[in-house]
């Protein structure tokens, strides 16, 4: 049950490596947002942490403010009360030392750079100098090497999401951070998708936090769990993941894995009244 | 068939373009619009007229000469103040405001203030430039905000800094707008510059179209009033294409 953590020991030796150390504290964030004069509030004193070179996963029903504590930890947004720290530091100084690898939903490629340009992106922002051999490997790290020269409008869903990945990897982040980044695509891709995307994760062992609405996604990627409530966002429960690494196709089709998966969506299913008392507690 | 939809779509219009020029041939010769519709092919003699080739071709190297000049410094005016607006947001309002006001003043009006200012040959330069200088402002200082918000999400979590933002992300989303202004910017810096004309230029096809009308030469100003249009077309045609392969390039 442990094995994964021997594994990220083996690989990571140091004084910080393991679970014991917390990299990321998410600690009591509210967040509020004004819309059309109506206060709504995304997230309710939500207190979690991240150790180092851990998987993590945020599940929760659409609107639960999940993407909203992505974006609080990559400082694209400030929260209403409460603080958070990674690595002991505020938010904005993982994007300052260009620390901070993100893949969006809206996978936000530039349609006017191919898909060694976009890879190529982090390293001309950050000024970091980057061999072609460097980009090469990055692209057959996510399994592109024929559409190198490719733009963006060329490829499939599933294929933008990947240079995105390749491109939040480019830097070799302490943080990466995905936000519903196989949202848009269809199941099976979908499934193939997770199986790539922990196989490039195993080769690096970032800090990894996964914002997804999909349950069997967040059993099959994550270390741990966390369950957000609807409007109001709050943490309703936090779950071990005990599956080994490598996860595999048989582990998706193995009883326990449905069990979980059976028993997340139960939980799940019981937040969705939530929205009714949410607006209740408004006032 | 690829062929047989082009024609397709070509032939409606081809059908009513020529209808459009057998109509006009046809009040020209049967002159029931009066004297001053002449018949097409009247008009177009005049300007095939070997004799009046030179005064043709010296007025509208005159006018495109000016309406370039003014293309150009209007252009890169606009270019500028909208990036200064761009990166210094406290410049931003006043410097709209500036570009309306001074686009709200008409062509007209702007020239009578021109000839007092400067030389009667630069006024058609003035009026032009001052009306590129607007729909380019306009154009770069939209196409600098034409990113989208996953974008700059994207270059804020990359920790990039102020000029590289601009450079690699503002810069080529503006370039198809920009592009698209300039386009719509010719045929206004030909009229710009046929007004500036009026106002006493030597040469020029505004002048031409002017002396053509207070000296009743009717074919010669419809003459005048065709090349224009003419020259306009064939500029603005240019730019569509070059617009298309700057769009097929960024976007």
């Amino acid at each position: 049950m442990n094995n994964h953590q021997i594994n990220q020991t083996q690989l990571s030796p140091g004084p910080l490596a393991g679970r014991g150390t917390s990299f990321i504290d998410f600690d009591q964030i509210s967040k509020s947002f004004e819309i059309d004069g109506q206060k709504v509030v995304a997230l309710e004193n939500v207190t979690f942490n991240l150790s180092e070179g851990e998987f993590a996963a945020i599940i929760g029903p659409s609107g639960c403010g999940k993407s909203t504590a992505l974006r609080i930890i990559a400082a694209l947004e400030e929260p209403t009360s409460g603080t958070v720290t990674i690595a002991g530091q505020p938010p904005t100084q993982q994007s300052t030392e260009h620390a901070l690898g993100v893949a969006f939903q809206d996978h936000a490629l530039l349609p006017w750079l191919n898909v060694a340009e976009n890879i190529e992106l982090p390293f001309r922002i950050s000024g970091r100098p980057v061999t072609a051999e460097r980009i090469d490997e990055l692209i057959s790290l996510v399994g592109l090497t024929e559409f190198k020269s490719a733009r963006p409008k060329q490829l499939s869903g599933g294929m933008r999401q990947r240079v995105s990945i390749a491109r939040a990897l480019a830097l070799s982040p302490q943080l990466l951070l995905l936000d519903e980044p196989f949202g848009s695509l269809d199941a099976v891709t979908r499934r193939r998708m997770n199986i790539e995307l922990q196989r490039i994760w195993s080769e690096f062992r970032p800090s990894t936090l996964l914002v997804t609405h999909a349950v069997e996604e967040a059993l099959f990627l994550a270390d741990r769990i966390f369950v957000l409530t609807g409007r109001p966002g709050r943490l309703l429960r936090e779950v071990d993941v005990p599956f080994e690494r490598p996860r595999t196709d048989d582990t998706m089709r193995s009883e326990f894995f449905h069990r979980m998966v059976d028993e997340m969506t139960a939980a799940l299913d019981s937040t969705e009244n939530a929205p009714q008392y949410a607006v209740e507690s408004l006032d | 068939m690829p062929s047989n939809r082009w024609i397709k779509n070509a032939l409606p219009g081809a059908l009513g373009i020529l209808l459009f020029l057998l109509i006009w041939e046809l009040l020209g010769r049967t002159g029931v619009l009066g004297l001053t519709w002449p018949p097409l092919t009247s008009v177009i003699a005049t300007l095939i007229d070997p004799s009046k080739t030179a005064l043709f071709l010296r007025a509208t190297s005159a006018s495109l000469t000016s309406a370039g000049t003014g293309y150009l410094a209007g252009g890169a005016l606009g270019l500028v103040a909208a990036l200064a607006g761009h990166l210094i947001p406290t410049l931003q309002e006043g410097l709209s405001r500036f570009a309306a006001v001074v686009n709200s003043v008409p062509p007209i009006a702007l020239a009578s203030v021109f000839l007092v200012l400067m030389t009667t040959e630069s006024t058609p330069t003035a009026v032009a430039a001052i009306k590129v200088f607007f729909i380019i402002f306009i154009a770069v200082q939209s196409g600098l905000r034409s990113a989208t918000p996953a974008q700059h999400d994207l270059f804020t979590s990359l920790g990039t800094g102020r000029f590289k933002r601009l450079w690699l992300l503002e810069v080529p989303t503006m370039l198809p707008v920009a592009m698209s202004g300039l386009k719509i910017a010719v045929p206004v810096a030909l009229i710009g510059a046929f007004v500036g004309e009026w106002f006493g230029a030597s040469r020029g096809l505004g002048v031409l179209i002017l002396n053509a009308m207070q000296n009743f030469q009717i074919s010669m100003l419809w003459s005048a009033v065709l090349l224009a249009t003419l020259v306009s077309l064939a500029v603005y045609f240019i730019l569509t294409m070059v617009e298309s392969i700057v769009r097929l390039r960024l976007t």
